[in-house]
């Protein structure tokens, strides 16, 4: 905006910043909050750390100390890493593909529709035939299961953001390599691919924190050993009583990894969320 | 020599051209595949098993559409449909003024952007469960912070997760508060994109600061608020995790969405080939009105070339 704003509409503005801002961060402060206090001083209306209250790790290192928190952590990371790359693997030569060479029927713009496509059908369409088909495969409540899940439907975010990222690289380099005597696979791997690398990292993040969040099918095919982060917590305060310090923990322990992730890949976490449709 | 040079480079770029041509299959060709065995393949996998009847989670007999004919009946169903659709529409108004208006007001020069950018990714990628799992806390009804807050203010406690209505409003709080930053950021990047001299003009032609937004900002961003409509519209439909994690889907039924019945359909009662019908009866519904609202999605991604 080039206009000056008003001192009144300066001052309004910056008091709708300040509550936007509170708004986001008072769910997070409430949760570390909750964490260190002692279950004692849960009601008490206090609000500072040291000043007000005397904090305490013991929540923190009691539920850390607890095997399936343990376990649930190292699913939820194995998940993650796991589904993130093999989307990214299987992701990158077809977002080339689609940015540099013309296919036709089906044409480049009915392929990129249908990868897009795959974010329209509704998951729980596919809770009952992959919880066959695992159950067929002997893959209930395995890792494995959960990382082919998981790259299945991030799929359509590595294709489509990696492919916007292609068409943004002149065309030169590549055709240059080409006069050079380059193969498609090495214009592809030695030309192309290093000038994306900052693109495809955030293309991989968020894919990590996208398979970290995931509930649906972590919920329906794990019942034991594979059980990530999201399962270990839903729920369990409806059965068990509401006990504050620990929801605050492992709320914590379960949405810092994917939010820390998202802050690294910040600069495009609009242009991912958008498919590339808006540049951040 | 300059001769030379003209005449061997078009003749190379034709070989390569070719050779490309060949190559290009292999790049698509994973993906491809893959999206077809774990994707299409399922989904055949669901069709196939909505025509038949389970019995303690093996297939039982051939009913046909009888699957599809019990969708019309079903109370319940009807319920979490009729759920979902207030959730939907009012996340999504709520969501679309509140980021819009934002961004409107913080599209000028100022410090710390990049900070406040930042802190407004931060719930985007809060893991859902979670945050409706702090919920929980959150909107407690007995000295939980927001009551506790309400009777400072000298209103009654509300008894959010009691209630059936109030629970329902406690799902779509979270989910607002979840994605109203969606809609901030990717606003606040279009806007920043406008070009800036439409603005200079229409100074100069002494347009007031009304007419700017009315006839440069809304014409030149009904585009982008569309693909945010469109995005926010494709995901709310899939809700399933905060209700879950924060209500259970209660009290009763009161925030048991579509997803929600379908997954007790499948996992609970083991009802495979109903929970495959309703599956498809929400993608329907789903794909009916996206491509009513959006016959040119296309356009939006410039795939083109």
């Amino acid at each position: 905006m080039l206009r000056k704003l008003s001192p009144t509409a300066q001052v309004l503005t910056v008091g709708l910043l300040i509550v936007a801002v509170a708004w986001v961060i008072l769910p997070f402060y409430w949760a570390f909050l909750n964490s260190v206090k002692k279950p004692a001083d849960t009601f008490a209306n206090t609000f500072i750390p040291f000043l007000q209250f005397q904090p305490t790790l013991e929540h923190w290192v009691g539920e850390l100390a607890i095997p399936e928190t343990r376990q649930a952590l190292l699913n939820s990371t194995m998940i993650a890493i796991g589904a993130a790359t093999i989307s990214i693997l299987i992701g990158t030569p077809a977002a080339y593909a689609l940015a540099r060479f013309r296919f036709h029927r089906p044409s480049n713009r009915f392929l990129t529709t249908w990868f897009l496509s795959q974010r329209i059908l509704p998951p729980v369409l596919f809770v009952v035939p992959f919880f066959l088909i695992m159950r067929e495969l002997r893959l209930l409540d395995s890792i494995l299961a959960l990382v082919l899940l998981n790259a299945t439907f991030t799929l359509p975010f590595s294709v489509i953001i990696l492919s916007q990222m292609f068409r943004e690289l002149p065309r030169e380099l590549e055709e240059a390599a080409y006069v050079d005597g380059a193969t498609t696979f090495q214009a592809f791997s030695r030309v192309a691919l290093p000038l994306v690398l900052p693109g495809l990292v955030a293309a991989w993040i968020i894919c990590m924190a996208f398979s970290w969040n995931e509930f649906l099918f972590a919920l329906s095919l794990t019942t034991k050993t594979a059980i990530p982060m999201p399962v270990i917590i839903a729920g369990a305060e409806h059965t068990r009583g509401v006990q504050f310090w620990y929801v605050g923990v492992r709320t914590l322990l379960t949405l810092l990894p994917p939010t820390i992730l998202a802050l690294l890949a910040q600069r495009y976490i609009v242009r991912g969320l958008t498919f590339g449709a808006v540049k951040g | 020599m300059a001769t030379i040079a003209t005449t061997q480079i078009p003749q190379k770029r034709i070989g390569l051209v070719e050779h490309r041509d060949r190559a290009k299959r292999f790049f698509l060709l994973p993906a491809v595949v893959w999206v077809l065995a774990f994707s299409i393949f399922p989904l055949l996998y669901a069709l196939y098993n909505s025509l038949f009847s389970f019995r303690f989670g093996r297939i039982n007999e051939f009913v046909g559409l009888q699957n599809f004919g019990r969708l019309l009946t079903d109370a319940n169903l009807h319920s979490g449909l009729r759920t979902t659709l207030i959730f939907v529409a009012s996340t999504i108004v709520v969501q679309m003024i509140l980021g819009f208006g934002l961004a409107l007001l913080l599209n000028q020069e100022m410090r710390g952007r990049n900070v406040l950018r930042a802190i407004m990714i931060l719930p985007l990628f809060a893991t859902p469960v979670a945050i409706g799992y702090l919920g929980i806390t959150i909107f407690y009804e007995q000295n939980g912070p927001l009551n506790v807050l309400l009777r400072a203010l000298g209103i009654e406690p509300v008894p959010w997760l009691s209630n059936p209505f109030w629970a329902l409003v406690a799902v779509i709080l979270v989910d607002i508060w979840q994605w109203t930053p969606f809609v901030f950021l990717v606003s606040l990047a279009a806007l920043q994109a406008l070009p800036i001299d439409l603005y200079e003009a229409a100074e100069v032609d002494g347009a007031s600061r009304f007419a700017s937004f009315r006839y440069i900002t809304l014409p030149l961003m009904t585009p982008t608020l569309f693909l945010i409509l469109l995005l926010r519209l494709v995901e709310a439909f899939k809700v399933f995790d905060i209700p879950t994690s924060l209500t259970l889907g209660g009290p009763g039924r009161a925030t048991e969405v579509y997803s929600l019945f379908t997954y007790r359909t499948a996992m609970r009662f083991f009802d495979h080939g109903y929970a495959a019908a309703q599956g498809f009866l929400l993608l329907v519904i789903v794909s009916v009105i996206v491509t009513l609202l959006f016959r040119r999605i296309g356009r939006l991604y410039d795939v083109e070339s």
